[in-house]
């Protein structure tokens, strides 16, 4: 045994006083009294004769008991009251619905979505997290729930799981990380109202780069019942892939810019005018390429202000191969098309934060996407970190009938949920 | 191959070898100093944020994963102060040898006594607290060479061969931490029982080394901006206690600080409370020469 660990289990179990020679290695209580002139040299002096304690007694203080193995639990709720003077095209899944789909005026409220997260280490080679959602009341889903490497070498990181996708930037965040009530129409509209997510695998590369750059290669069996507008056209076995490059430059103190392009392939699902195509039928071969960026300004500290602000945007391109309706039999011309967001949001003071969103699609216009266009605003009030209340009002721009809705959403976080990435 | 030219390559990649520098990453910038004095020219240490930043709320802007990539050795305050921005990226990082409970991994807050840790329940009705005690523990001089002692420690441990580097460094710096120490001290007698509000939680350490009195906080609870209730009784409580300093760290914003400095008569100290605050604070001995005359200066 360690002659240093056995001297300190001898201490530990030594129920008499300790002996006057073993004092002055325990450091002085500080707060007994303010130290005078030389105390600090003296503490000084013992911090540097004392020899270390065994590295084995040493640990990072924390809980003890039944909290020390269980994962980071967290519930985080999202609760609307709204209305609308028609169903909003393209709803997201986890998007507010307050109608509970029904497509005329509505006014009602909601719990956008409930969610319950897990978050741990695994073990030294994996780290696993699962968030367990239920959007508008609508049943149990799994967001996400996925383990990842930790320790793979050359900068690589494997993935597997259920997760969201990398594909450009608002595909891969939660609901309570976004600034707006409702996710960007392209979600819906070309990666389906869950987003790009399902049973999968990532592999991605940290490079060895002086500068940020990260690429991802990701494979997805997108099941059929998901209403993808792209990819999910394919039997299990034909999986969808994606390719992702992110990258990141910090230009000035106060500057940064993120970059990210995205390309995808797989299959979209079958043409069916009738709606009674069996399941197995493999749809036509489709791709999408996207683009993606994330200016900040903000300055290093609060010291002038807490002002920063951001600005978002992203634009996704499709192609479909031709093919023929399901049921007819019908030729179906090619469809190549596209949609953009930009958004732009501000911290105006401690606390509040106010933005605007430009949604378009039909850039350029298809059979299946014609031209929408929204404009969003929001302006929201964070009481602390853990909570939010936020109004935001969208309308629908160059329609006949725009769509217009008015939603305030109360926010908050309980628990020990894991910080986000950038 | 010649002998000679063999003897010439294992010499060099001997060489090579050697002159690798333990390459050390620090999530505030007061223990990448600490770390420099004891690694000396055998580290090269990277500071993850700016002496100028709140450590609370780093960015964990993707660059970061570069530098932890490479890290041999992390060294952070613990005690959550880090928790909103170090642990996805420890995790992204795919770096094994950084890894939590890894020889890589120095939680630099198990070298020190902790102070304020909650007793009783623990809740956020209370603010943003740190469950797990004061994590603003590296502005005295004790502690600093505490956190100093265990990077070389754990320096020994990753790279022995320049163990006794390490030991000279260490007391090299213990020796330049003593022999600033009477003037440090001279300086504190003045300071004894002077009574100060403080903006955050922050400086309960620094207090106690100094025998400042803090009667009271700006931050009722940490984290959240007061409510205006709680001001008015602070700057009674403050006139009443005859306090004579309001101090905030310098990241933070003043105004609410310095409104409650004078409407309660007393003077704002803006304290830097890590090297590299300000351009001025390069090491360690300098930070604490500021924070001393910051105190002084608005006292006297």
């Amino acid at each position: 045994m360690n002659p240093l660990i056995l001297l300190a289990v001898l201490a530990a179990t030594d129920p008499t006083p300790s002996s006057p020679n073993s004092e002055p290695a325990k450091p002085p209580e500080q707060g007994a009294q303010p130290s005078g002139g030389d105390d600090l040299a003296r503490e000084l002096e013992q911090v540097l004769a004392n020899p270390s304690p065994p590295s084995a007694t040493k640990s990072a203080s924390g809980p003890a008991g039944s909290g020390l193995l269980n994962p980071d639990i967290s519930v985080i709720s999202d609760g609307v009251i709204g209305g609308w003077n028609q169903r909003p095209i393209f709803l997201s899944g986890d998007d507010p619905d307050l109608a509970a789909g029904a497509a005329g005026r509505a006014l009602g409220l909601t719990l956008q979505e409930l969610e319950i997260g897990f978050q741990s280490t695994v073990d030294p080679y994996f780290i696993a997290n699962a968030f367990l959602t239920i959007p508008n009341l609508q049943g149990l889903e799994v967001e996400e729930a996925y383990a990842a490497t930790t320790s793979l070498p050359w900068g690589f990181q494997l993935k597997a799981g259920v997760f969201r996708s990398s594909a450009g930037r608002q595909n891969e965040q939660h609901l309570h990380t976004q600034s707006f009530s409702l996710r960007p129409l392209i979600n819906a509209a070309y990666l389906g109202p869950d987003g790009l997510r399902g049973p999968g695998a990532q592999l991605s590369w940290l490079a060895p780069t002086p500068f940020f750059l990260r690429l991802a290669a990701e494979v997805f069996s997108l099941p059929h019942d998901a209403e993808l507008l792209t990819f999910g056209g394919a039997s299990r076995y034909n999986p969808s892939a994606v390719a992702t490059a992110k990258t990141f430059f910090d230009l000035g103190s106060s500057l940064s810019l993120m970059l990210g392009g995205t390309f995808a392939f797989g299959h979209a699902p079958v043409p069916d005018s009738t709606g009674i195509a069996p399941p197995e039928l493999q749809g036509p071969r489709s791709w999408m390429a996207g683009g993606d960026l994330y200016l900040k300004w903000k300055r290093p500290n609060d010291v002038e202000g807490y002002f920063w602000l951001a600005l978002q945007a992203e634009y996704f391109y499709r192609h479909i191969a031709p093919s023929a309706d399901a049921a007819s039999l019908e030729p179906v011309p090619a469809q190549l098309d596209g949609g953009a967001y930009a958004q732009l949001v501000a911290q105006i003071a401690r606390r509040w934060q106010a933005g605007v969103r430009f949604d378009l699609l039909g850039l350029p216009e298809s059979e299946l996407i014609h031209r929408a266009a929204r404009l969003s605003g929001m302006f929201q009030i964070a009481p602390s970190e853990f909570s939010r209340v936020r109004l935001q009002y969208f309308r629908g721009l160059a329609a006949a009938a725009p769509e217009q809705g008015l939603m305030l959403l109360l926010e908050y976080s309980i628990g020990a949920h894991g910080a986000h990435p950038y | 191959m010649a002998p000679k030219t063999t003897l010439l390559l294992s010499l060099l990649l001997a060489s090579t070898a050697q002159a690798a520098p333990v390459k050390v990453a620090t999530s505030i910038e007061t223990f990448a100093s600490l770390a420099r004095a004891v690694g000396g020219d055998r580290v090269e240490v990277q500071s993850l944020s700016r002496g100028y930043q709140d450590p609370h709320f780093v960015d964990a802007k993707p660059n970061l994963l570069v530098v932890l990539s490479q890290t041999d050795l992390l060294v952070f305050a613990g005690l959550d102060l880090e928790i909103g921005w170090l642990p996805p990226l420890v995790t992204n990082s795919r770096n094994e040898r950084i890894q939590p409970g890894q020889r890589g991994s120095l939680d630099a807050s198990t070298a020190i006594d902790v102070m304020e840790v909650p007793t009783g329940a623990v809740s956020r009705a209370q603010g943003d607290i740190h469950p797990r005690g004061n994590p603003h523990y590296w502005i005295t001089p004790v502690n600093a060479l505490k956190v100093a002692k265990e990077i070389a420690d754990r320096l020994k441990q990753l790279d022995p061969a320049g163990a006794a580097s390490y030991d000279a460094n260490l007391q090299a710096f213990g020796a330049q931490l003593k022999a600033r120490a009477p003037a440090w001290s001279e300086k504190a007698k003045s300071l004894k029982g002077l009574k100060v509000v403080s903006y955050h939680k922050s400086f309960g350490y620094l207090a106690r080394w100094l025998g400042l009195d803090e009667v009271g906080y700006v931050e009722d609870k940490p984290g959240i901006p007061p409510d205006p209730k709680h001001l008015v009784e602070l700057i009674e409580h403050s006139k009443a206690e005859g306090v004579k300093l309001v101090m905030v760290e310098s990241f933070y914003n003043r105004s609410i600080a310095q409104s409650v400095a004078d409407k309660a008569g007393a003077k704002l100290a803006v304290i830097p409370s890590n090297v590299g605050a300000t351009p001025a604070i390069a090491d360690y001995p300098q930070l604490i020469d500021a924070i001393l005359d910051a105190l002084l200066k608005a006292a006297s």
